[in-house]
């Protein structure tokens, strides 16, 4: 497809990082990193179901003989890693970590507080490795106050932290939106706290322990409304798509099944243009949408006679011809309308990347970045790895581990290639959640759309 | 002690709104620092943005720009001016890093283009954060977070199946690009202490969202299904059953699950900590029982959940090691017990606004933490500062800048 610059040295080429982490936000930080050229080694463990491969998109609907190399999710978050399997309930698996953690520049781990300190793989038995390593233990609420042993799960801390309190119809009640909201925006964050204790280790030598805390970071995006509180003694209340001050801004129906199109008219100048695309009915020179106040106070109205309107086009061409007036419209693109768009096609958001043969996954492509630096390439480095997929390269040739030793290591469990205890694998039935719902289409086509075919 | 984490960093925070300057903070907060660059008169147009300080609209009042521009120094420069472009040079000249977020070109036409900086400092980072990017074919259309939202894809498959889809009501696009942007031009600088080099970093806010929605392309790639607003569920609801949507609570909205580490807790164990243990029910024995039984489960517990406080649902059940979750308001943020503990508000003097407690420290680096230095800076406030004293303009130029409209 692209030809991409393969073999060019990115920004964070150099570092080697240990992902000990499961779930969603750990994962995305860290494939970032990798896309940006550093070494991540995932170590995960046969003993344990890959839970982030549960939910079931496996590739071309077909789980295979293993399933849990075939999931999407998996292979979306564990991109570009290197994957080795080790064992941390037994003392060779702990032994090897150390080892690992020698050569290595950062240990992430999202465990509960206190667990690794049970395996021996605390912050202060580390460092006793590494002197200047830089740790990250990423939970829920953090390591101290009173609701450190809480669970952090993603799809809570919309409502934890906030967020909620704005989301919604305003007729109805607060809603979430997206998956697990938080979780990539903290991936986000721990990228840019380690890349700040990197820094400052590289003036003073020294490491450190970060104490992440999901909630904390979801928190410090509603600054605003926190002092909102706190000098006007106001608190949030259900926006549904609309501004605080400007109208009409919202989401209208188009032509066709369940096609939309967002209008965010910010003022006068763009209000003249929507209307003169409108044709300038009657209606748009009445009093009560005189000024903005006006639209605004009568955005209830307004939002009907725009969606009329709106319900006889297309909704791309539509965003084309209101853009180009001058007026920030945006169709709502589903995910095949995303990853066919001719912009995010000619920026290269989605990357396609060559599973190995032996995979039997082809190729597939996968969100990129959301920036692009002019000098340094970031890209997708290699695929996610399989179960164990590196444990000879991290055992032989980093850990100095022989072939037999290593073939020990399977024998008793340290290591392995195959889960020990997987859950019941099915395709699940697209025709079911077509006929509900919960899917807007299935195209067998889709290889050839999205050209990995 | 060896300072803070970035002060080895000069930042120049050309940019407006939140995005950048949520970029340019985080960068401010853990030690660089950062020179914000505004235009004399209105300033960042995030001054003229709400909420204020009691409610008077007032360009030194603005809580928004207040929150995102603590630890900043802050000068006016017109860069419509052939002096104020000059000046801008003189400034960028020993930078690090430049944050802008005008429309893509408007650097070039003012003739500060990357290659321009560039040949001026070598070392420097240029952070460009625009709705599309800075090249494409839409890279000229206009953006706002409801934009980015709608082509991002998460907000086609959030909302009511038969309502128009949803996006998130306070505007979460401008602090994922922050983020995004912060961490990446963190990454450039990173770079540099091998190569020397600085560069151009070109970040989409629509790409930024659409980041978020992670997995779906990839189902799309993966199978060739497209993922719709879930189907025959109320209010909130996830995965069907109301109960573990968002529900009314007795003084707000709680998220309650039978969720207990894995498996999922019997429901005569969720049952028990709800305060009723006699109401065992077969029905909802396992969550095959409970899919067949929606309704029922919603019938029967619902009522129950309305009487529970929502802080008292939270804590009772998370301190159990149940999965909970509340809707906090702001007012439940700034009480928060957790936060609390953690030192997370900092007390800052503002001389228009006063005395306020802020919310501060993301994470905390043990060996180099967070600090809160100044209040968000008055408009030029700091022009003789940073104009006289770093620069060495004389007094009388600064005068003159002032009456020629470039300061």
């Amino acid at each position: 497809m692209d030809a991409r610059p393969t073999g060019k040295r990115g920004p964070l080429a150099g570092l080697r990082i240990i992902d000990s982490t499961t779930m969603v936000a750990m994962p995305t930080g860290l494939h970032i990193m990798a896309d940006m050229g550093a070494e991540v080694i995932k170590v995960e463990t046969h003993t344990l179901f890959r839970t982030e491969a549960a939910r079931l998109m496996y590739a071309d609907n077909d789980p295979g003989d293993q399933p849990w190399n075939r999931d999407g999710s998996f292979n979306t978050l564990q991109r570009g890693k290197l994957g080795v399997t080790l064992n941390l309930k037994l003392p060779e698996g702990v032994q090897a970590f150390k080892e690992l953690t020698r050569i290595s520049d950062v240990v992430v781990e999202n465990n509960r507080a206190g667990t690794m300190d049970r395996l021996g793989l605390s912050y202060e038995a580390l460092r006793r490795e590494k002197p200047d390593l830089i740790y990250v233990s990423n939970t829920g609420f953090g390591h101290t106050g009173p609701w450190r042993t809480y669970a952090g799960i993603g799809r809570m801390f919309e409502l934890t932290c906030g967020l909620s309190q704005f989301t919604g119809y305003p007729d109805e009640g607060p809603r979430r939106v997206g998956k697990a909201f938080f979780d990539l925006h903290v991936g986000w964050t721990a990228v840019f706290a380690i890349l700040a204790a990197l820094h400052y280790r590289q003036k003073t030598g020294k490491g450190q322990w970060i104490d992440l805390a999901m909630y904390q970071i979801g928190v410090s995006t509603m600054g605003d409304a926190i002092l909102d509180y706190e000098v006007n003694g106001r608190n949030g209340r259900l926006m549904g798509n609309r501004h605080p001050s400007h109208a009409p801004h919202g989401v209208y129906p188009c032509r066709g099944d369940d096609k939309w199109i967002a209008i965010a008219v910010e003022n006068d100048g763009q209000w003249d243009a929507l209307c003169r695309i409108m044709g300038e009915p009657a209606w748009t020179r009445e009093e009560r949408f005189a000024d903005p106040l006006s639209r605004w106070r009568g955005q209830d109205e307004l939002d009907g006679l725009i969606g009329q309107w709106t319900a006889g086009h297309d909704h791309l061409e539509l965003m084309a011809r209101l853009q180009q007036a001058g007026v920030p419209a945006a169709a709502v693109m589903n995910s095949k309308e995303i990853v066919t768009d001719p912009h995010v096609k000619a920026r290269k958001f989605y990357e396609r990347v060559s599973h190995p043969s032996s995979a039997g996954i082809g190729d597939k492509t996968y969100f990129g970045r959301p920036w692009k630096m002019s000098k340094t390439p970031s890209f997708i480095r290699r695929p996610a790895p399989s179960l164990g997929e590196h444990n000879e390269l991290v055992m032989e040739d980093l850990l100095g581990r022989s072939a037999e030793e290593v073939q020990g290591l399977y024998r008793a469990g340290v290591l392995g290639k195959t889960p020990t205890d997987p859950p019941d694998f099915k395709p699940p039935s697209y025709q079911k959640q077509l006929e509900d719902g919960s899917l807007a289409g299935y195209d067998p086509d889709y290889a050839e759309i999205v050209g990995t075919e | 002690m060896f300072g803070a984490a970035l002060d080895q960093f000069k930042v120049v925070d050309l940019s407006g709104h939140i995005a950048g300057p949520l970029c340019a903070k985080l960068f401010a907060d853990y030690g660089a620092e950062v020179i914000k660059v505004e235009p004399p008169g209105a300033g960042d147009p995030s001054r003229s943005i709400g909420p204020f300080f009691k409610d008077d609209p007032h360009p030194e009042k603005s809580l928004l720009f207040f929150y995102l521009n603590c630890n900043k120094q802050g000068v006016t420069l017109n860069l419509d001016t052939v002096l104020g472009r000059d000046t801008l040079l003189a400034i960028v000249k020993d930078a690090d890093v430049l944050i802008e977020s005008f429309p893509p070109g408007h650097m070039d036409r003012l003739g500060l283009g990357y290659s321009t900086l560039e040949r001026l400092n070598p070392g420097l980072v240029v952070t460009s954060i625009t709705p599309f990017g800075q090249n494409g074919p839409y890279r000229d259309y206009l953006g706002n977070d409801l934009i980015y939202y709608a082509m991002s894809g998460m907000m086609y498959a959030s909302g009511a199946y038969h309502r128009e889809p949803l996006k998130h009501g306070h505007p979460q696009s401008y602090y994922m690009g922050g983020m995004i942007a912060a961490y990446a031009t963190s990454a450039a600088l990173f770079s540099r202490a091998l190569t020397g080099q600085g560069q151009h970093i070109d970040l989409s806010l629509q790409e930024s969202v659409a980041a978020h929605h992670y997995d779906s392309a990839t189902r799309y790639s993966y199978t060739g299904t497209i993922e719709r607003r879930a189907p025959k569920v109320e209010s909130g609801s996830f995965k069907g059953v109301r109960f573990e949507g968002i529900v009314p609570g007795k003084d707000g909205f709680i998220s309650p699950t039978m969720q207990r580490g894995r498996p999922t807790a019997p429901f005569s164990e969720y049952v028990t900590f709800l305060g009723h243990p006699e109401l065992d029910d077969e029905r909802f024995a396992d969550r095959q029982l409970i899919a067949e039984h929606r309704q029922e489960l919603d019938d029967v517990l619902l009522p129950l959940i309305r009487e529970w406080k929502k802080a008292d649902y939270f804590n009772t059940f998370m301190s159990s090691g149940f999965v909970a979750g509340v809707v906090q308001t702001s007012e439940d943020l700034a009480n928060c017990p957790q936060l609390e503990e953690r030192g997370y508000f900092t007390e800052v003097e503002h001389p228009v606004i006063g005395r306020v407690k802020v919310p501060g420290e993301i994470f905390r680096l043990p060996e180099c933490p967070w600090s809160l230095r100044s209040p968000a800076p008055l408009l030029g406030q700091h022009n003789e500062d940073v104009y006289c004293g770093k620069l060495g303009y004389a007094k009388e130029r600064l005068v003159a800048l002032r009456q020629l409209g470039v300061i």
